[in-house]
């Protein structure tokens, strides 16, 4: 049987997170295929409809980088991203929807390997706990 | 806590009403934002009034809940303060949730005196219309004995039925026989009891002892209750079972005193798509149901008002098909302002949790780097 090949949305910002993402080339670093990279202008843009509806329509993770803490390009936009994260996080925790599909770590400009490392223990991490249930229900 | 005590012989509602004619009299307020009965006996709306004889037609504590009143309140003061004091007579709840409102530059507190009332829960808006004599005889009853155990399942396990952020608030509970209790909340409040020359320092222990008693008894029956459902609700497949009866009306967003968005984006042509992009969906899922995100309106929403939700339940009234909306949102939200020790309505002070942060803080919501991995 083939392996389960869990679909991951990785939102990274436009600074610190894609910046990960562009030494992490440059030093020929790789990730999984199965990691679709989204951008977002700040992570405090990201609206927690995104992670809910990528949940619902497909994805069987979603993984969010953005700036370290005190790093950000807008100042605060990764502690409010933290907080956006903490209140998805309570949903689908309460509901029993999957919180752990859900990570938020962050990646600066340079940490090309702290991105790729993430990359691979995030798929490593859905292969162990399985499709997400959301994504194959057709009445949502 | 002190208050002042005034007479009631005619009734609860008759004594507060009597108290406010007095006031507007006084031109403490220029008008008055009160639930009235409709002219067809079957429902209530809020009125504003500044002619008293209007008053004899008010239910300060009417048996249903048809317009949360915060949203009465947010579009009155949609366009910031007018010049006219007005004084709003609303449920703990109501106040609550203008209270949030306030919070989110919708309500305009400046020129409104909030006005709360000890509150013994509403009768389930679609059982009232369907026969509301039955409903009034019924809720005369709760009333008498005040048994907060209303049939409503958001009043039946409401823990703050007393003593919100207001001006000042009518204690029912543990007052003397035919008399009711004024208690000022803030120093609008006492500058108002002032004004009517009413003196305002004596002891409301017995309300005090009442309202705590009734507080903790609820309190634990909210946390029993909301155990028990959360064993019901678990799971997509539970959670799913429950929101397959919607029909997307979206009347549940547009009653709530929360949902103030002129422009809901789960309305909106974000959501609206193309044959081939619904078709894609279908083929990764098997096939899609229409009308499709049903569920991303149900979780989205509570992830856009959740943290300022303050269960009463008006989604619930408002659900043609019955869908126990209020319940989940409630549970949902509970756990949601836990994790910033929030209180919706608790305290205009309290800054929305969206809006500010720490730097140390959630440190469980990051995922640590330890080491490198697949070294």
């Amino acid at each position: 049987m083939k392996e389960f090949e869990p679909k991951i949305v990785y939102f990274l910002c436009d600074w610190c997170g894609t910046g990960g993402c562009e030494t992490a080339s440059a030093h020929h670093l790789y990730y999984p295929e199965n990691v679709l990279i989204s951008r977002v202008h700040c992570t405090g843009s990201l609206s927690a409809v995104h992670i809910l509806r990528s949940l619902i329509e497909g994805a069987d993770g979603v993984v969010i980088s953005g700036c370290h803490p005190g790093d950000c390009h807008f100042e605060t936009g990764n502690y409010r991203a933290r907080r956006r994260v903490a209140v998805v996080k309570s949903i689908l925790e309460t509901l029993e929807l999957g919180p752990e599909r859900v990570w938020f770590r962050y990646v600066a400009h340079g940490e090309g390997r702290r991105f790729v490392d993430t990359a691979a223990e995030f798929n490593d991490h859905l292969k162990k706990l399985g499709p997400n249930p959301l994504k194959l229900r057709r009445d949502t | 806590m002190k208050g002042a005590v005034i007479q009631a012989k005619a009734g609860i509602a008759d004594g507060i009403l009597n108290f406010l004619k007095e006031a507007l009299d006084k031109g403490f307020f220029d008008a008055l934002l009160l639930p009235v009965r409709v002219p067809a006996g079957d429902s209530f709306s809020y009125i504003l009034m500044r002619d008293t004889s209007l008053l004899d037609g008010a239910f300060p504590l009417p048996p249903v809940m048809p317009v949360q009143g915060a949203r009465a309140l947010s579009s009155l003061t949609r366009y910031g303060k007018g010049t006219n004091r007005i004084a709003v007579l609303m449920r703990p709840c109501e106040i609550r949730a203008a209270i949030e409102l306030h919070k989110l530059d919708q309500v305009d507190l400046e020129n409104i005196f909030l006005l709360s009332v000890d509150c013994p829960g509403v009768l389930p808006l679609g059982d009232y219309i369907k026969d509301p004599r039955k409903g009034d005889a019924l809720y005369e009853k709760v009333l008498q004995e005040w048994i907060i155990r209303s049939p409503r399942w958001a009043c039946d396990i409401c823990d703050k039925f007393s003593m919100p952020h207001s001006d000042a608030h009518f204690g029912i509970l543990g007052a003397p026989e035919s008399s009711l209790f004024v208690i000022p909340g803030t120093t609008k409040g006492k500058d108002f009891l002032e004004s009517l020359d009413i003196e305002y320092h004596t002891s409301v222990k017995s309300w005090e002892t009442k309202v705590q008693e009734l507080t903790e008894e609820i309190s634990k029956k909210r946390e029993q209750t909301l155990q028990a459902l959360s064993r019901d609700t678990r799971g997509p497949e539970r959670l799913l079972g429950i929101f397959s009866k919607c029909i997307n009306c979206h009347n549940c967003m547009r009653v709530c005193p929360i949902c103030y968005c002129r422009q809901c984006y789960f309305d909106s042509d974000a959501l609206k798509l193309t044959p081939d992009n619904y078709l894609m969906r279908a083929q990764k899922k098997g096939a899609l149901r229409f009308m499709p995100d049903t569920l991303l309106f149900q979780l989205g929403r509570m992830s856009h008002m959740g943290l300022s939700c303050v269960s009463c339940g008006t989604c619930e009234d408002a659900c043609p098909m019955a869908i126990p909306v209020s319940r989940i949102f409630t549970l949902v939200a509970d756990s949601m302002q836990e994790v910033f020790d929030y209180v919706a309505g608790r305290n205009p002070q309290d800054p929305l949790p969206q809006i500010v942060y720490k730097e140390e803080e959630l440190k469980e919501v990051e995922k640590a780097y330890i080491e490198t991995y697949n070294k």
